[in-house]
């Protein structure tokens, strides 16, 4: 069984029985371990589709969960059960809960760094105490706001206002969290959550690849999330001051928000400075200026100083690509794919109004960036199998983009397997105005291939 | 700029790109994007259901004078026609039955089977006729296949039983029901590539997809084919409720549909079927049948 993975979270969904005969057919560690590989925070088994469960079918996932944390430091546990199934599980593991349980996945992405939107109020009570705390401390540190109902009365009270909340969360409980450096992108900004002590081994957890590619893709704004910081030494300095002079190049900020000096020698914050690093009390303090966004290149995309050309083994590969776009957009639109001209040049687009697009970078053993510029009535048209009805919700149209270019990246990644050329893709960038690719992709040169699919153009415009 | 191989070459020399000039512009020249996928369309989707034969004539007499209790003439048709006779002969010998003797004889079949049982058989006999010879989609098999409709159909019997129904087009009904996953087979077998990249970033089943593809459901494709092989209506508002996102006015139907919509997901949560990636080939409603659960776990004696 294949995992779903959405804003970083790998959610598992059997369906039916699920037992000591049935646990071990519906996910190996195989499925798990893939999972892992694309970088999730949390890997959750969805009980929501699941009518009967035993001890000894739950045994098998959580042994294959608990793996997967101590291999790659994930969130792990089940979510999407009701009162009787919450009840169920905590009389089988008694004392012994090591997992964590979100009665939601709505409610497990709140305590998901990668989560998109911020600022939720939620209602939040548990019978255990420190549970209490532990959801409110995580729930405040990854900027919601909880609400604690100290009683069962007093949650029922509350929770019968519901309107007053985003978010009513019970019958959830925490178990051991992940410690990875979690990635999540707000805006155009890429925020990456630090905890703890850093050392050495920032040089390890933190995923430099997946970094360099968002940079190459156009991401311009990073943002370190360092509250839970408690310090750090000299290598995790060194580490810091040289990610800012690489991301210098690319014309890109590094900002550190709530970093606290308490611990930290305060020449740690000049020499970090002097490297470029800009350092923030409060997330929001960037995040809720508009302006300061807009300078620290968090809203608009930057020119990128560092052009690079095409390499040979892009070029070979240039059909695969194009292969998977087409065959992957006739298939979401059931229509047919005519291509009209091919060029060498920069991106050059005729006419940019009602056109959005999107771009994805792929990198490993060849590297570059896919960009796909859709006039809006195909967008509109690809998005509807995924939303399953006409929308004219811009941001819902966007988000949808982002998951039909996510499938374009991952056919591109199986052609290119089958080719025995191993690539990884980044998160998928969209562009609600082309006027921002446009100035990305300035003095890019590459191949474009305007195509037509029934009478809208559509352009394929790969990079590097 | 055009593709043209002398801009090509120019372009090559004066900005230091290294391209493969022949390798790009052959390459470029022959992108054409012969489909190696069909697109599903209502079009797609009638040709699928022009394509499937009439059921055969021996087999149409057989149902004709099993539905008029002839058993013994039945058994002569039947006899005529060789695949049916040893389908029938590997139905009754399979240890799923329990016969301790090899049993033959068509006759002898039809009478240890009883009419109803019989008519099933031959429904399902019917429905394998579709089955296709090399699954794609499904790690399945024919063996696999009949092992599923074996066990849907005996434990459809124990459910009819216990719910104290005795009729014939209600028995039939569960034969109807393996079509759906076949007709996924045959609509989604050659896009498998796209439509599992699809369900890694969206759970949608192969039903969803369908209708939002081809504006028909894989149970609205069933009742095609029940309405093609003449199979009484009865069975295909059962199959309609069975999906479990079409819930009958008719309560008797819709009482039907819950035990046949829980008993398939009972059935798909079975080793061999989830490893066949039959699971979640459908949206499992448990909402649907939550008030017929315990009664079923009773049943069929789930711990």
């Amino acid at each position: 069984m294949k995992a779903l993975v959405k804003d970083s979270i790998g959610i598992f969904s059997p369906q039916g029985f699920l037992d000591g005969n049935s646990s071990n057919a519906y996910l190996t560690m195989e499925d798990m371990d893939a999972t892992a590989l694309l970088k999730v925070d949390m890997v959750l088994v969805s009980l929501k589709k699941v009518i009967f469960f035993n001890k000894n079918g739950l045994d098998i996932f959580v042994k294959m969960l608990k793996r997967v944390r101590a291999k790659n430091h994930a969130t792990v546990g089940f979510c999407d059960y009701d009162s009787k199934k919450f009840h169920a599980i905590m009389h089988f593991y008694k004392d012994e809960v090591t997992f964590s349980l979100f009665k939601t996945h709505e409610i497990a992405a709140l305590f998901a760094s990668s989560f998109k939107n911020q600022s939720k109020t939620a209602l939040l009570f548990s019978e255990d105490k420190s549970q209490r705390a532990a959801m409110a401390i995580e729930l405040h540190d990854n900027g919601h706001n909880p609400v604690i109902a100290q009683s069962k009365t007093e949650f029922l009270e509350k929770s019968a206002n519901g309107s007053a909340y985003d978010f009513i969360i019970d019958d959830t409980y925490l178990g051991q969290m992940g410690q990875k450096i979690a990635t999540r992108v707000t805006g155009n900004a890429i925020i990456y959550s630090l905890s703890a002590y850093l050392d050495a081994e920032i040089g390890n957890t933190f995923n430099i690849a997946y970094h360099n590619n968002s940079l190459n893709v156009g991401f311009r704004l990073f943002i370190f999330d360092a509250y839970k910081v408690i310090s750090m030494n000299v290598h995790a300095l060194n580490f810091f001051s040289r990610l800012s002079s690489s991301a210098a190049e690319y014309n890109a900020t590094i900002c550190f928000a709530g970093l606290s000096f308490e611990k930290t020698p305060p020449s740690f914050k000049d020499t970090m400075e002097d490297a470029g690093i800009m350092f923030f009390g409060q997330m929001d303090d960037i995040l809720h200026d508009k302006e300061l966004m807009a300078d620290l290149g968090g809203s608009s995309a930057v020119v990128t100083k560092n052009q690079r050309n095409l390499k040979k083994i892009t070029v070979t590969e240039l059909p695969r690509f194009i292969d998977a776009t087409v065959l992957t957009i006739e298939m979401m639109t059931n229509s047919k794919a005519l291509k009209e001209t091919a060029k060498i040049n920069e991106i050059s687009l005729q006419d940019k109004k009602d056109k959005i697009a999107s771009s994805i970078g792929f990198y490993g053993e060849m590297d570059g960036m896919l960009i796909l510029v859709f006039p809006n009535e195909i967008a509109k048209k690809c998005c509807e199998l995924l939303i399953g009805e006409k929308t004219e919700d811009a941001e819902l149209i966007l988000d949808s983009l982002s998951e039909l270019v996510n499938i374009i990246g991952g056919k591109v990644k199986a052609l290119l397997a089958d080719e025995g050329i191993s690539v990884n893709i980044t998160l998928p960038r969209t562009y609600s105005d082309v006027k921002d690719l446009l100035d990305m992709t300035s003095g890019r040169k590459g191949v474009q291939v305007d195509l037509a699919f029934d009478h809208d153009k559509f352009l394929f415009f790969l990079t590097r | 700029m055009q593709l043209k191989p002398k801009n090509i070459k120019k372009y090559i020399y004066h900005e230091e790109i290294y391209f493969p000039l022949m390798q790009l512009k052959l390459k470029c020249m022959k992108l054409n994007f012969k489909s190696r996928h069909k697109v599903i369309t209502q079009t797609t989707i009638n040709s699928y259901i022009d394509k499937i034969p009439p059921a055969p004539k021996a087999l149409q007499m057989t149902i004709m004078f099993l539905d008029a209790g002839e058993l013994g003439k039945a058994a002569q048709i039947a006899q005529t026609d060789l695949a049916l006779s040893a389908y029938l002969r590997s139905i009754v010998n399979n240890p799923l039955y329990g016969f301790s003797h090899e049993v033959k004889e068509i006759a002898q079949i039809f009478g240890i089977l009883g009419l109803a049982g019989s008519q099933q058989t031959l429904y399902n006999y019917m429905t394998s006729l579709l089955s296709p010879n090399k699954w794609v989609l499904f790690k399945m098999n024919k063996t696999s296949f009949r092992t599923l409709q074996d066990h849907l159909s005996i434990q459809w019997q124990k459910i009819l039983k216990h719910l104290q129904i005795d009729s014939k087009n209600i028995t039939n009904a569960i034969s109807l029901l393996p079509s759906s996953i076949i007709v996924s087979e045959a609509l989604f077998c050659a896009n498998k590539e796209d439509v599992t990249l699809l369900r890694s970033v969206k759970a949608l089943d192969y039903n969803t997809i369908l209708k939002r593809l081809g504006g028909i459901d894989l149970f609205d494709v069933c009742s095609k084919i029940a309405k093609k092989w003449e199979m009484a209506d009865e069975i295909s508002q059962i199959i309609q409720a069975a999906s479990g996102l079409k819930p009958s006015h008719d309560a008797q139907i819709n009482l039907l549909g819950k035990w046949m919509h829980l008993l398939l997901f009972y059935e798909l949560s079975q080793p061999l079927f989830i490893e066949a990636g039959l699971n979640d080939f459908l949206d499992f409603q448990p909402e649907y049948v939550a008030d017929i659960y315990d009664e079923f776990s009773k049943l069929m004696e789930i711990a």
